[in-house]
């Protein structure tokens, strides 16, 4: 199944109505980004968790409805449908690397900047609950001006990583580590 | 009067009497006319010491003093002992009128020809004579009284005699020479005079060379004399020793050139120090000396060395002590290297040819030497091949061919590893890690890190 993205009339602006609709999906609001920092900021972790995880849960939703079987789907389709999705939120340019058996997941070129860590993480945690069934926990790994790497863990790999990146440990020998470990 | 006049007549008479005979010299002595002298028997002549005039003339000054020299000063006379007998002077008036008369014609008379001495000799003796008087005659009884001058020119008014310069003398003491001392006749030894004088039987004689020119009369007779005087000079070869003064005048040896006090004449220094130190006269050799060869006694005390005294800056003193070798050692021009026209001796000359033919032996480089062949006797120096060459036919295997020398006598065997064809020299396994086929495998596995 390779089904290419087509982004063509994915929105639709009914100015009559003053009405801004995606296609497949319902209503959408244009607000300004550090506006939506602001609100992020103000709120609780674990509301910018929900809120994240919700425009995730939409964006993996209408990859499904794309794709049909997203389980049997390769990791290009998935990484091109996912990503072509939250390329139309506005969130940045999602990538995806393989390192070993550890799935990571990026943003590029990000509005939202590192105050948006949060909700970009949340939004692909959804994503992944609401394509692929898996409750997953991502973990940033790194970030700079233009990237932020997430590593996609179980819980238990999600707080090993947690802790020696806390510790100062390099997050390319927390994949190594996980790797070894998990591998022993 | 008559008596007066009588007697200054006899005086008159006597002076020219006096005139006739040969004159000598005789400086006025001071002379007691009261002291009652006696006679003294006959002693040896012993000299006085000598006592340094006040003034004293060099033959060389007098030679270019155009004026006649002063009068010297008047020097203590040596009295002897033996005086004439007592003369009985005559009245004090009776000898201011002779010298009136004296003073108005002191030689009135024609002079004889010997009689008084030139001017020039006169000169001719700067060290004032002692005149010593003999002793007086037995048959002579009469007193003579002479009057003399020393000065006596031709145009020069005639000085006022003092009462010192008249002298009482017999005939025969004015016939008998005076007996003249320079200081180098005197002797302290006890020498008789008569031994003395009959040494000296040519004394009166005056030395070839004292003949003195006369002070000219006109101004072209002494430009006359002074052309004459060049022309000889120029003509004469001028010493290279002044000569003792008893040879006259000499001329100067001119200056040459400034340089530096030439080294001290080791004949000289010797012969300084075999002199007896008298001063300056003392190195002066003798009347008797000259011409005599005189016999040195041996050196006594310690054996002297002379170095080679160091010669004047401007000679080198390398090249002065070369002139006196007999071979001359070479120079600093030859300092750190052979010179090439020296040969080698001649037992030495069989030993070099065989080195040269060793050396050339040794030029011709050996073969290389391979594993087929013996190997040669001994080490022989490695040289460098004529040339490297580098033949790589295949990534793995390479030749190195070099070129014998031409006189090498055995060609080289060369030793090349078996041609093989390219194959992989390492191999790199890559780990096959198993791809995810979907994206749910690698979610899961990515789900699975950290899980016990």
């Amino acid at each position: 199944m390779s089904l290419n993205f087509d982004p063509s009339y994915a929105l639709e602006f009914d100015f009559g109505r003053g009405q801004v609709r995606m296609a497949n999906a319902g209503e959408r609001v244009i607000v300004p980004c550090d506006a939506l920092l602001a609100l992020c900021q103000g709120a609780s972790e674990d509301a910018v968790r929900d809120f994240g995880r919700r425009l995730g849960t939409e964006a993996g939703r209408v990859m499904n409805d794309r794709l049909g079987e997203a389980w049997q789907a390769s990791l290009e389709t998935v990484l091109e449908h996912l990503g072509g999705e939250l390329a139309l939120m506005g969130l940045g340019s999602l990538g995806l690397e393989r390192w070993g058996q550890a799935l990571v997941l990026s943003f590029s070129h990000s509005p939202l900047g590192w105050a948006g860590d949060l909700l970009l993480g949340s939004v692909l945690e959804g994503a992944m609950q609401r394509s692929f069934g898996r409750d997953t926990v991502a973990i940033r790994l790194m970030r700079d001006d233009q990237k932020v790497r997430f590593l996609m863990a179980g819980r238990a790999g999600a707080h090993k990583a947690g802790n020696w990146l806390a510790e100062g440990v390099p997050w390319g020998d927390v994949l190594s580590r996980l790797a070894t470990r998990g591998a022993s | 009067m008559n008596q007066d006049v009588q007697k200054l007549e006899e005086l008159l008479a006597r002076v020219r009497r006096n005139a006739a005979v040969p004159r000598t010299r005789v400086s006025a002595g001071t002379r007691e006319a009261s002291a009652p002298v006696h006679e003294p028997p006959a002693i040896p002549y012993k000299a006085p010491p000598y006592v340094p005039p006040a003034a004293e003339f060099t033959a060389e000054e007098v030679f270019f003093e155009s004026e006649p020299p002063p009068k010297p000063a008047p020097v203590p006379v040596y009295v002897p002992e033996f005086a004439p007998d007592p003369v009985v002077q005559p009245s004090a008036r009776l000898e201011a009128e002779v010298d009136e008369l004296l003073l108005e014609d002191p030689f009135p008379s024609s002079p004889p020809a010997a009689a008084a001495p030139p001017y020039t000799e006169v000169l001719e003796d700067p060290i004032p004579l002692v005149s010593v008087s003999s002793p007086r005659r037995a048959d002579l009884d009469e007193d003579v009284s002479g009057v003399m001058s020393i000065p006596e020119f031709g145009d020069e008014q005639p000085e006022e005699l003092l009462e010192d310069d008249i002298v009482e003398m017999s005939p025969a003491e004015a016939e008998q020479p005076a007996v003249t001392h320079a200081l180098d006749e005197l002797s302290f030894d006890d020498v008789d005079v008569d031994d003395k004088r009959a040494a000296q039987p040519s004394e009166e004689e005056p030395p070839a060379s004292s003949s003195r020119s006369k002070i000219a009369a006109t101004m072209d007779e002494a430009l006359a004399r002074a052309a004459e005087q060049i022309q000889l000079e120029e003509g004469r070869e001028v010493p290279l020793k002044t000569p003792p003064p008893e040879s006259g005048p000499q001329a100067a040896a001119p200056p040459v050139a400034m340089h530096a006090p030439l080294a001290p004449d080791i004949e000289e220094l010797l012969e300084a120090d075999i002199l007896p130190a008298g001063g300056v006269r003392a190195a002066v050799p003798t009347a008797e000396q000259l011409g005599q060869t005189i016999d040195l006694d041996e050196a006594r005390g310690p054996s002297l060395e002379l170095d080679q005294p160091t010669a004047a800056f401007g000679a080198s003193p390398l090249q002065d002590a070369s002139e006196e070798l007999e071979v001359t050692l070479p120079g600093r021009e030859f300092g750190g290297r052979y010179q090439d026209d020296l040969m080698p001796p001649p037992e030495a000359r069989q030993e070099l040819d065989a080195h040269r033919k060793r050396v050339e032996d040794d030029a011709v480089p050996p073969a290389p030497e391979s594993l087929a062949q013996p190997p040669t006797s001994g080490f022989s120096p490695v040289l460098a091949p004529a040339s490297v060459t580098t033949d790589s036919h295949s990534q793995s295997v390479s030749t190195v061919t070099i070129d014998a020398p031409a006189k090498a006598e055995f060609a080289p065997e060369l030793l090349a590893r078996p041609e093989l064809g390219p194959s992989p020299v390492a191999k790199f396994i890559r780990s096959e890690a198993p791809r995810p086929k979907t994206f749910m495998e690698l979610l899961d596995s990515s789900l699975a890190l950290g899980s016990d």
